[in-house]
This record gives structure tokens, C-alpha cells and sequence, in this order.
């Protein structure tokens, strides 16, 4: 076995099995830096075991056990001296006789169990006693496996403060008992939405691209898209997990298209199709049409589809489904909408009907929804107000009250790229 | 895991809010009681009875009022025993206060031990011993703890401590409101401060004046501060 290929899979074990692992060694160990170290030396011990010895049948099975057995040591050096029953306490966690890397091809624990401690993991990491930031930046530790420095760097702040942030939170799941556990069927539609909207999150950190480095951004998503797929197949009875995935595929789907040469946004309808990513369409598809919202999917004849059983990810999932035909159903979309703001009253939200509305060929409908946002002083700061009543007005015809909206818009922006977006309107519209 | 739990409220009452007291705290503290999550609890008398005591270069200060003011304040505590801080939440989610105000949720730093036989008339004066989160000389923190051991041993040689101990750091806190139904949690506790919570210790004495001596010599109040409160009952 040449090195090269020793390290290429020792870099995939990584991406599949890191979570894995120090999933399973948090569970033997209850110790979470203890855990991530062991995980840590067992992948640096592999580049040179399989080297020599080749890659191992099950990559993951050897890494647990690798990393198991190290922190067996550990603690037998940190317990040394230490009573007798404390080590025989030491040696349960041992599953197998075994010196590290040598046989150690099968964990002998069962596969379910092993299975569940990556659901435990994702469970604990997004427990709601833990602050948001703090949740995000464990998954991505824990999890996916990113180094401090690249969460740090992926989120705008000192790399100090991003370790700060992991061991306060780890220091609190310790202290304060958090439960290293799947939540029982009382909590857990509750903390399963916790878990979405991390997971969320974390993806719109990585597609909102206002600031920073662009790859680590890009980093996100797919980390982000990686752990909506783990979920699905953990949870596979969720269907709010396999809508947060396809929601995700088809807002991704389109990254090489969103910007222009110049970094500048294009709006969906000037984008390059070709340019998307068709495969990530057609797997998000494939997720909603198996999932099928049967009789209920909101048409123009039933506008105002109220059943509660379709979940917020689905509705959004369906509206990313609906913009990414080559006719969009802007009917579809905006009743799509409605729904969203049935089940999720927001200012946003009825913005974006709004902008349905209006497409679905009533302009002044649309209009007249964006007017009462605006009236009741809602969304006063937010620049995408301003943006679309310029839109509309624009599509409508009236020049030069648009001309005024986006300059409003231009003026509460926050993004340089918005900026030089709504400046090319104005270009446009403005009498040469 | 032994948390401690903090009912904070604002003082501001309505008669529904007193209503809806009166009817589930009662029937909440039999049901935590029977289901032994609840070791102890009671409430606090209104803060107008609070004297927080300092002791610098040996003289004593004795100042009316909480450590902190704040908009929100303690206004009575409770002991758990449960098996994970998601069986913590789940406690002060049930108790009426959490649907009005908030409930901070804390574990203790080591597990509390209950005196035997113990009864609620001895639950008398609360000593809050707040921290300002400066760290003495190595030396000098050491001593302090060596001082703690000794007055503790002392307070409960005369009898008049029923039971105590340090808490976890206050980012180990979670802070519990229930609204529409809907158990809200946030990280850290029921309201930031400088000054902060290290631990408690439940006094036993007859009078107010003795809670005051024994603060005063409470080896915290040479460094930090000792806030007294009396229970209902005292």
C-alpha cells in the first residue's frame, strides 16, 4: 500500500467516520475532550498503521477501537496509584482484547448502538440550554470534525473566542448534566425542530456569503447538507428532516449561478440554468415526491391550504421546488406562502407572498400587501422593503417612484454586492 | 445531580397571577416531594428584609437590600435531586412561576447532603454568598477555603447550619420560562452581573441578629459579600 493511498483514506475516514467516533467515545467515556483527543490520535495513528499494514476491512471499526484503547491508557496513567476498583471501573469500557491497530477490525459493539451515538451527539450538541452560537460551533466541532480555527474562521471571530465558546460549552454539558442521549418521544418533536434549525443555520451562514472567505462558506453549506443527510438516515421517519435536506439541495444547487463575474447577485430569473447543479435538483425531488403532501398541496382553487401536518421546511422546500421550474407557479408560490405564514406569522414571510402575489399577475395586489408591511412600520430598517415596492413599481411601470424605493433600499443595504445590485437598477431606470 | 433552583420574579403581581399561584404551587411541590426530585424548598420574605453584610479591614458593613439590584430578584429556592438537567427543566417547567416570571436552574458543584431528620422549622435565614468574581492570590484563595471548612464546621458544631455548598460557575446556569405553553430556555442565568451566586447555606438560628453575626464571620464576607434572607416561617 503506497502512502498516497494510505492518506487519501485515512482523509475519507475522516469525512465519514470523525462524528462517528468520537460519538461513540463520548458515550464510553462521558468525557468530551478525552474523546475528540483520542479520536484525534487514532486518524494520526492510521496514516502510518495502514500504510504498513494496509487499510483496515471496517475503517471505522478500527479507529474506535484505536481510539478507545487510547483513552483506556489515558486514564490508566492519570489513575495510576489510584485504588483498584477505580481501574476495574477503567476496564469496562474495554470492549475488546485487543492492542491498538493490530486486529482490530470489528468493535464488538452492536451496529445500532453505534449508529444511535451520532444521533445522540447531534441531540446533545443542539440542546437548548446551550446558547445558538454555541450550539453551532459544537456540531461543527464535535460532529463534522472542523478544527477551532476553522469554525472561528468560518464565523468572523478570534479563534480565541471560538475556543472559549467550545469549552464553556462543554464545561456546561459536564457540570450541568446535560444528558448525552436521544431525547424520549415527549421532547422529542421539540428538539428535533432544535436540531433543524441548527442545521439551518449553519447552512445559511454558509449561502448568505455577505462577509467573508468564500470557501469556508462554501464549507458550510456542504457541511451543513452532509449532516441534513446523516439526520434523514437516522431519523428516517422525520419528514421535516428529508425537507430541510431538499431545502437546502435546491437553494445550493444554484451557487455557481448566483453571482456574476464580478461577484455581483443575479436575481433567479437572469440566472444561467445550466449552470445549476441538476443532480442536487433531481435528489430533492426525488425527496419531496416520496414524501408526496398527497391532496393537500395548496392549488388555486384550494388557496389557503391549512393542513398543520405540512411542516414549515416542507413549505419552504416546495416554494425552492416551485422557483426552480423553467415556468415558475407563482399561484403555487404564493399560496405556498400563505401557508408558511399560517404555520409561521412573519413580516418576511408576507413579504415574500407579496412578491408572489404580485407575479402571479396582480401587481397591485402584491403592492397593496408590500403598502400595509410598510404602514404598519414593520421591517422600517429591513432594505429588501424598499427593494421589492421598487421591483414592483418597476414591473408596474412607475419609474420614478421606483427610482425613489431603491434608493431607499441602496440606503439600508448591508452588503456591498446588494449595493452595487441595486445601483445597477438604478442605472437602468434612470432617464438618460 | 443536586441543582438548585431560583424563583426569580419582579414583585409584580395581579390577582391572576396570585390565583394561579395559589392553586399549582402547592400541588407542584407535593407532586416534586413524592416524586423525590425535590429535596427542600421555600419561599423568601419580600427583599425590604434583605441585609447584605461585608467585612473590610476587619469592620463590618451591613447594608439594606439584595447584593444586586435588579428588576427581577430571588424570591425563594428550591433543592433537586434529578437525574439530568433535561429532568431539572422539566420540574421548573411545571412550577407557575416559570409561567409568569423565570426559574434559574444551577448545579450545585458537589452533591448536597441532607441532614437526617431535619424538619421546615429549621429552614430559617438563607445566606447568599455572592461572589464579585476577582480571584485572590493562590495563597490567599487557599486559605479561604480553609477558613469555609472551618466555619462550616464550626456553624454546624453550634447547630445552627442546617445544610450548604458552593454551586457550579453561573455559565453553568439555564434559565426556564414557560410562555403559550412553550418551554423557553436560555443559556446563563436569570440575570448577568459582575456580582454572582457562588453558593448558599441555610441557617438554622433563632433570630435575624444571629444570621447577621453568623454572616459576619462567614469568611466570604472578608473578600466577597453575604446577602441574608429569611424564609417564610422566620
Amino acid at each position: 500500500m503506497s502512502a498516497v493511498t494510505a492518506e487519501a483514506a485515512v482523509q475519507a475516514a475522516f469525512r465519514d467516520e470523525w462524528g462517528r467516533v468520537v460519538a461513540t467515545l463520548i458515550r464510553r467515556t462521558g468525557d468530551w475532550d478525552l474523546a475528540e483527543e483520542c479520536t484525534q490520535e487514532a486518524f494520526t495513528q492510521a496514516l502510518t498503521s495502514w500504510d504498513r499494514d494496509g487499510v483496515p476491512a471496517k475503517p471505522g471499526a478500527w479507529l474506535t477501537t484505536v481510539a478507545g484503547n487510547r483513552a483506556i491508557d489515558r486514564r490508566r496513567r492519570a489513575a495510576r496509584g489510584a485504588e483498584l476498583a477505580e481501574l476495574a471501573a477503567i476496564d469496562q469500557l474495554r470492549t475488546q482484547d485487543s492492542d491498538y491497530g493490530q486486529d482490530a477490525d470489528a468493535d464488538e459493539e452492536e451496529p445500532e448502538v453505534i449508529e444511535d451515538d451520532r444521533l445522540r451527539l447531534m441531540f446533545t450538541c443542539c440542546h437548548p440550554a446551550l446558547a445558538l452560537e454555541a450550539r453551532v460551533a459544537l456540531t461543527l466541532r464535535t460532529l463534522a470534525g472542523l478544527t477551532t480555527a476553522e469554525i472561528a474562521h468560518a464565523f468572523l471571530v478570534p479563534e480565541p473566542t471560538m475556543a472559549k465558546r467550545l469549552v464553556r460549552a462543554k464545561a456546561k454539558i459536564a457540570a450541568a448534566a446535560i444528558p448525552y442521549r436521544v431525547p424520549p418521544p415527549e421532547l422529542l418533536p421539540e428538539r428535533t425542530s432544535g436540531v433543524l434549525a441548527v442545521l439551518y443555520l449553519l447552512f445559511n451562514e454558509g449561502y448568505s456569503a455577505s462577509s467573508g472567505d468564500e470557501l469556508i462558506r462554501a464549507a458550510l453549506c456542504d457541511e451543513a447538507i452532509r449532516l441534513a443527510h446523516l439526520l434523514r438516515r437516522l431519523m428516517p421517519d422525520e419528514p421535516e428532516a428529508d425537507a430541510l435536506l431538499a431545502l437546502m439541495l435546491l437553494q445550493h444547487s444554484r451557487r455557481n449561478a448566483r453571482l456574476d463575474a464580478n461577484g455581483d447577485l443575479i436575481t433567479l430569473e437572469d440566472q444561467d440554468r445550466s449552470r445549476w447543479h441538476h443532480d442536487e435538483i433531481a435528489e430533492a425531488e426525488a425527496l419531496l415526491a416520496d414524501r408526496g403532501i398527497g391532496s393537500h398541496p395548496p392549488t388555486p382553487t384550494n388557496p389557503t391550504p391549512t393542513n398543520p401536518t405540512i411542516g414549515t421546511y416542507r413549505l419552504q422546500a416546495e416554494i425552492a421546488s416551485c422557483h426552480v421550474q423553467s415556468d415558475v407557479d407563482w399561484r403555487r408560490v404564493a399560496s405556498l406562502y400563505e401557508a408558511l405564514e399560517l404555520a409561521m406569522p412573519s413580516p418576511v414571510v408576507r413579504l415574500n407572498r407579496a412578491v408572489a402575489v404580485a407575479m402571479a399577475d396582480d401587481l397591485d395586489a402584491g403592492l397593496t400587501l408590500v403598502d400595509e408591511l410598510a404602514q404598519r412600520g414593520e421591517l422600517s430598517n429591513y432594505h429588501l422593503l424598499p427593494a421589492v415596492r421598487a421591483d414592483l413599481l418597476r414591473r408596474r411601470g412607475d419609474t420614478d417612484e421606483a427610482l425613489a424605493e431603491y434608493e431607499r433600499a441602496l440606503a439600508l443595504a448591508p452588503s456591498e454586492t446588494e449595493r452595487r445590485f441595486l445601483q445597477g437598477r438604478i442605472e437602468e431606470l434612470r432617464p438618460s | 445531580m443536586n441543582y438548585l433552583m431560583l424563583i426569580c420574579t419582579d414583585g409584580v403581581s395581579t390577582p391572576e397571577i396570585a390565583a394561579t399561584m395559589q392553586e399549582h404551587a402547592p400541588a407542584w411541590a407535593e407532586e416534586m416531594d413524592a416524586r423525590g426530585v425535590r429535596l427542600l424548598g421555600n419561599g423568601l420574605k419580600g427583599l425590604e428584609t434583605a441585609r447584605t453584610v461585608r467585612v473590610r479591614d476587619g469592620e463590618t458593613l451591613v447594608s439594606d437590600g439584595p447584593f444586586v439590584e435588579a428588576k427581577e430578584y430571588i424570591g425563594g429556592l428550591d433543592i433537586l435531586d434529578c437525574e439530568s438537567l433535561d429532568e431539572a427543566i422539566e420540574v421548573a417547567a411545571k412550577h407557575p412561576v416559570s409561567w409568569f416570571f423565570s426559574i434559574e436552574v444551577r448545579p450545585f458543584a458537589q452533591p448536597v447532603n441532607m441532614p437526617d431528620g431535619w424538619s421546615y422549622q429549621q429552614v430559617r435565614y438563607l445566606l447568599m454568598l455572592c461572589l464579585d468574581g476577582i480571584l485572590e492570590a493562590d495563597e490567599v484563595e487557599e486559605q479561604l477555603r480553609r477558613d469555609l471548612d472551618a466555619w462550616r464546621e464550626m456553624a454546624d458544631r453550634r447547630g445552627v447550619r442546617l445544610l450548604g455548598g458552593a454551586l457550579a460557575p453561573p455559565a453553568t446556569a439555564t434559565t426556564v420560562r414557560v410562555r403559550d405553553g412553550e418551554t423557553l430556555l436560555t443559556d446563563g442565568p436569570f440575570v448577568e452581573t459582575k456580582e454572582y451566586l457562588g453558593g448558599i447555606d441555610i441557617l438554622n438560628c433563632a433570630t435575624m441578629d444571629e444570621a447577621l453575626e453568623l454572616a459576619e464571620s462567614h469568611p466570604l464576607a472578608r473578600f466577597h459579600m453575604v446577602e441574608v434572607r429569611p424564609f417564610w416561617g422566620a
